[in-house]
């Protein structure tokens, strides 16, 4: 297995996906190649980076505007 | 308002059942403002399909209160009106997207050194200056990675629920989040590499 073919299967890897055969594979490739092992890391670290974005709030202009047309159409705002 | 909604799964109750215009824009203003403006790569346009969405939820707030199938409506809404607005712009990427791996992998092996990541303790807010490099990275994304990628990992869909708002087979989106990931960590890769070395 190569590296590239380790990145490939990164996916199903971490969703325990892979077919044992692959996964035995995979882990042996991890158990003798630093770079590969670092790239599982940080493409978790990714994952879990944005996984703790923060939603901003919508600017107040925006919130007004809808007021507006809701009351416009005689909805209560 | 006691009334809650369940996850589309079925799950355990994740979202009150908005009572009023008001409580609208509290409760789904800044999801549904976040997740086209993701996708969209404009603050502006994210604001007009914001306003879009929330006029539709709350026109159809009678229909909708109490029913756990809220949350997914909103979703696929919110992405129908994101999609509809990118086509309406005429901005859509024409251009073939190439494999990102291919420029990242030479003879299989990586074509950059591979560094460990310092990115801070796990249970603190993110910094601005993180939250900003991510969402520009993100705002990098092809849009045909980009799609997939916010509905999965900022929003935490499902991939099959994806799939059916996208209109593309679970493996489809599959090998498109991952390209995405693998974006993502390359774009990301330099700043929390650096602070390493600090």
């Amino acid at each position: 297995m190569t590296c590239r073919e380790l990145v490939e299967l990164l996916l199903d890897f971490l969703d325990g996906e892979l077919p044992d055969d692959r996964r035995q594979l995979l882990e042996t490739h991890l158990a003798l190649c630093p770079p590969c092992l670092a790239y599982l890391e940080t493409y978790k670290v990714t994952i879990r980076l944005t996984r703790r974005l923060p939603n901003e709030p919508p600017p107040p202009e925006l919130l007004e505007r809808l007021k507006a047309v809701l009351r416009q159409e005689g909805l209560q705002a | 308002m006691n009334e809650t909604q369940e996850n589309s799964d079925g799950a355990s109750p994740r979202h009150p059942a908005p009572a009023t215009a008001e409580e609208v824009f509290q409760l789904y203003g800044p999801r549904v403002y976040n997740l086209a403006r993701r996708m969209l790569g404009s603050d502006a346009d994210a604001e007009d399909v914001t306003q879009d969405v929330l006029l539709q939820v709350i026109r159809k707030l009678p229909t909708f209160r109490g029913e756990s199938a809220f949350p997914t409506w909103l979703h696929r809404v919110t992405v129908n009106a994101a999609l509809s607005h990118r086509q309406k712009r005429a901005q859509r990427q024409q251009r073939e997207v190439h494999d990102p791996l291919d420029a990242l992998f030479e003879d299989g092996s990586h074509h950059h050194p591979v560094r460990g990541w310092s990115v801070g303790p796990e249970d603190q807010a993110l910094s601005h200056e993180t939250q900003r490099l991510i969402d520009q990275a993100i705002g990098d994304l092809p849009e045909h990675y980009r799609d997939v990628f916010v509905l999965a990992d900022v929003e935490g869909l499902p991939n099959a629920e994806i799939a059916g708002m996208l209109g593309d087979s679970i493996s489809a989106v599959k090998n498109r989040l991952h390209r995405a990931r693998v974006l993502m960590r390359h774009a990301l890769a330099p700043h929390f590499e650096e602070a390493l070395t600090r």
